[in-house]
């Protein structure tokens, strides 16, 4: 069978086709570029856009492999299969990967979330082969041996420490994940305590490399100054005879915890000064939902003027640092604010302050000016993003992911580009309720 | 013969089909596609008003955004020596408000744009930006001229500012990288203007409304000044729109003195820095070198790669890989109007900061006595050629690389010709750059806690131990009671 898969391609490729198995696509440019939506026989999802300004290409590629996957007494093993994918294949050696593409001016890098793990390279727009053969070597035959495993096992632990040492608010941004995401699928971190991550053996570690770091489990996104004649050809020629794996299942759904749901504890983490973590879990939402959580983000916390920096930071001075996050976790998603206050007594202010800002949300309207303003830092955030080919190609990836319609890209912008003040009114009543509210106050020294 | 074309066209066959083991193709990485990769950037076109200002404009087809930005060609190194840092608050001091309008109007206004002001001080230069939506940037030229050409300063926002910048040190100075960097830059640069830029956070509590209003009066000239506005615009209507309202700007600027180079450290010298929290030790050593238009720029920046510039270079080679003395190393280097730097950096766990050091001097050493092979010379500027131009794709990028060449008036090897000459390096002009620049004796910096000093004051002949914000504490010389 994989030999007449090979004869096909041989064929295919005589006569200068490429065998995709899926619709071929051009999708319209709402953002200013076209995309080309194909897949392979073996379930590869393959994205193509060019880009001609610069003599670069990006090669990205997204497995279905984050901590997600995980299950209890696993967890670092998505994050540790990260660092193994750079500890070579059959044709690639140890850190060979890096070599090559550093060896033409490339940069590259690799990052693993909740739902997936991306890699990528950017380099000159001639060596786009070099970066297609060295994707497909390692998804097609990546070397875990005890040796490499140990290894990276170790280098994996001391990075984890370090960092821990560094940042002596890890722990606490860890924890408050597990709180606002009561569920081990979603709430877990990266790498946890490190004890789960010394006992992974081979066969975990193999076990979960053939379940998930698949064709059928991956997107291979290419954007660039390519020919896309010659890009169909060589991603058929690399990645076409990798078989597939097994059906990949869905990620689990969450199952949040209720009686986990109000929580005001200390952390018993020893920090340098006081302060407090304070976050909201929205799940499940409805469709489009998600846009209006967005631009109230950046509505509450996005620039100088936003509503709660300015109160915190300039009114009240209440804290001396703040950062707000939106979390978004597959179809779940937190905002998560982070404060420093030089005391207890301006922790409690601080909190009450955050309250009071999104209260007031709840009773009165925005006004057109300001949602107006949110809305277009919103959009200049989401076009600076696409502004290099390493930011649009993990774009297409997580768009690819999420199920979005590659022939409507940028249609989410449209959509908050007309979202009404009554409907933030809406939504605020409808989720920033106590019940999804947590709060992790830091036990400082 | 028909059976042996058979039984050839049937290896063929088996040699390419998976299901006896790999195709063959996969054996070997392919070749770089034939045809040739060429930078080509979006032409850059200047004028210069009646006041003397230069207004540069790029469209960049298929941009999303746009970008404005004033660059004013004084930096950190035109601080006052008693006023050091007093060019970084002059350029966060813009926006704050004017004489008839106040700092929180001015930041209503920017962030009703969607965006926010970004100030940015080097060596030699500052940038005032601003990056809007495409259909914002008329707004964004107008809030630009009110904010630079009546800026008023008062203390009250000063204050703030202040406290912003003081406290944005001290974190960045939690890295003890940074704060070995900073402090070769104080010891490279002894008796030299480029001294002022490297600072102690402290100093900036001492500057004042009228300093920065002076600073300004000084060098927010016209003259000294350019408007630079890219991506998705109109090139001719955004250049007369900022002529319309820039063109208005008064004020002379007498010029600069040109500021000679130091002259390169060429004795021993080991400084210690004392970062009590540090996790691990940051070792740096380095030494002055050409300036950005010199001729040996190009050769030099070969050599760096060579020395340090990726994990396949020589210091990452020899550090990590095969001494394991450092969880990295690397090696950079900077040019400015009146010279360069290049240093070695190094992270390292306290037990091998001695070795780390030792390997970072004999490397440096090794790469001025002896040319770099033909092989690292060529890796070396392929990754160059490469990756030039990466460092322009970017709209921070981009902006980057043309407010440096506006602020220095670097010609056109500095923007989309870099790659053609670093093609033109050889062994021969390696060879020669590494033995004027890498030959003087580099100082090294380490930053550590102060309990890893022991070996380090053992380990060489003497070390002067300097505080966290770089005062003198003592010298220990070997072999002398403590």
């Amino acid at each position: 069978m994989k030999r007449a898969a090979a004869i096909v391609l041989l064929l295919a490729l005589a006569a200068g086709r490429v065998p995709a198995a899926g619709p071929l696509a051009a999708a319209p440019d709402p953002l200013g570029f076209a995309v080309e939506d194909l897949r392979l026989s073996n379930g590869l999802r393959v994205l193509l856009s060019a880009d001609h300004r610069l003599p670069l290409v990006t090669v990205a590629v997204g497995y279905g492999a984050g901590t997600v996957r995980e299950r209890p007494g696993q967890e670092g093993l998505a994050y540790l299969l990260e660092n193994l994918m750079f500890q070579g294949s059959e044709n690639v050696g140890p850190l060979q990967h890096i070599g090559f593409v550093q060896k033409v001016g490339g940069e590259l890098n690799a990052t693993t979330g909740v739902d997936k793990s991306l890699y990528y390279q950017t380099l000159p727009s001639n060596h786009l082969a070099l970066a297609l053969w060295l994707e497909s070597d390692r998804m097609r035959s990546l070397a875990i041996t005890a040796a490499s495993l140990e290894r990276t096992k170790a280098e994996v632990a001391e990075e984890h420490l370090g960092r821990l040492r560094s940042d002596p608010y890890l722990e606490g941004s860890i924890r408050m994940d597990e709180l606002i995401f009561p569920d081990f699928p979603y709430g877990h971190p990266l790498i946890g305590t490190g004890e789960a991550l010394g006992r992974l053996t081979e066969a975990d570690v193999r076990g979960f490399a053939r379940a998930f770091y698949v064709p059928n489990n991956a997107v291979l996104a290419v954007v660039g100054d390519f020919d896309p004649a010659r890009t169909r050809e060589l991603v058929a020629r690399y990645f076409e005879t990798i078989p597939p794996g097994g059906p990949v299942p869905e990620p689990p759904r969450p199952a949040f915890k209720r009686e986990s749901d109000v929580v005001t504890r200390s952390a018993r983490v020893p920090v340098p000064g006081a302060g407090f973590h304070m976050g909201f879990r929205f799940y499940p939402l409805q469709p489009g939902e998600i846009n209006i959580l967005r631009v109230l983000e950046v509505l509450l916390f996005e620039g100088e003027t936003s509503r709660v920096r300015n109160r915190l930071l300039r009114r009240d001075r209440t804290s001396t640092h703040l950062s707000a996050v939106l979390d978004e976790r597959l179809s779940a998603a937190a905002l998560k604010v982070f404060s420093l206050n030089t005391n207890e007594i301006m922790v409690e202010r601080a909190e009450r302050a955050v309250l009071a800002e999104i209260d007031k949300l709840r009773t009165s309207a925005v006004s057109p000016d300001e949602l107006t303003k949110a809305k277009r830092r919103y959009r200049l955030k989401y076009l600076d993003r696409l502004s290099t080919l390493r930011g649009r190609a993990l774009y297409l990836i997580d768009a690819a992911f999420a199920g979005a319609d590659m022939a409507a890209l940028g249609r989410d912008l449209d959509a908050v580009k007309d979202l009404e003040p009554a409907a933030v009114l809406a939504f605020v009543a409808r989720y920033f309720t106590p019940q999804y509210r947590v709060v992790l106050e830091l036990e400082y020294q | 013969m028909r059976g042996v074309v058979a039984v050839a066209a049937l290896a063929v066959r088996l040699a390419l089909s998976p299901a006896f083991g790999q195709e063959r193709f996969r054996r070997t990485p392919p070749l770089p596609d034939a045809r040739p990769v060429e930078l080509k950037l979006p032409e850059v076109r200047t004028a210069v008003l009646e006041n003397g200002l230069t207004v540069a404009t790029a469209v960049q087809p298929g941009a999303l955004t746009a970008t404005l930005m004033l660059v004013v060609k004084a930096g950190e190194a035109d601080s006052p020596p008693d006023r050091p840092g007093l060019a970084g608050l002059t350029a966060r001091m813009i926006g704050k408000g004017t004489k008839r309008l106040s700092a929180e109007y001015f930041e209503n206004m920017v962030e009703a744009m969607g965006t926010e002001l970004s100030a940015e001080t080097r060596m030699d230069y500052t940038t005032v930006s601003l990056r809007v939506l495409p259909e914002q940037l008329d707004r964004g030229i107008f809030a630009l001229r009110l904010m630079v050409l009546e800026a008023s300063f008062s203390e009250r926002e000063l204050a703030a500012v202040r406290r912003e910048a003081f406290w944005g040190l001290v974190d960045r100075m939690k890295d003890p990288e940074a704060l070995a960097r900073r402090h070769l830059f104080r010891v490279l640069f002894e008796g030299h203007p480029y001294r002022t830029a490297a600072y102690a956070e402290d100093v900036i509590k001492f500057i004042a409304a009228k300093d920065v209003a002076a600073f300004y009066e000084a060098f927010y000239r016209p003259a000294n000044a350019a408007v630079i506005v890219f991506g998705a615009i109109d090139g001719e209507t955004a250049a007369r729109r900022v002529a319309g309202h820039f063109g208005g700007w008064q004020g002379a600027f007498p010029g600069r003195v040109a500021v000679p180079p130091p002259s390169p450290n060429a004795r021993d010298r080991v400084c210690f820095v004392e970062a009590p929290n540090a996790p691990s030790a940051a070792v740096v050593a380095g030494n002055v070198v050409m300036d950005a238009s010199g001729p040996d720029v190009f050769p030099f920046l070969v050599l760096m790669q060579v020395l340090g510039g990726t994990t396949r270079s020589r210091l990452f080679m020899s550090l990590r890989e095969t001494k394991g003395y450092a969880f990295y190393a690397f090696s950079e280097a900077a040019f400015f109007r009146s010279c360069g730097a290049y240093w070695a950096r190094a992270l390292a766990p306290p037990e091998t900061i001695v070795a780390a050091a030792r390997e970072i001097l004999r490397e440096i050493e090794a790469l001025a006595a002896a040319p770099a092979g033909p092989a690292e010379i060529e890796e070396g500027k392929s990754f160059l050629i490469g990756n030039l131009p990466a460092r322009f794709e970017s709209p921070e990028g981009f902006a980057e690389g043309l407010a440096r060449r506006v602020a220095l008036g670097l010609d056109e090897a500095q923007w989309d010709k870099g790659p053609e000459r670093v093609k033109l390096v050889n062994a021969d002009t390696a060879g020669a750059a590494a033995r004027r620049h890498l030959a003087a004796r580099p100082i090294v910096v380490i930053a550590g806690r102060p309990e890893w000093l022991g070996p380090v004051a053992e380990a060489f002949a003497s070390v002067e131990v300097y505080d966290p914000a770089g005062t003198l504490v003592r010298t220990l010389v070997k072999g002398e009671r403590q």
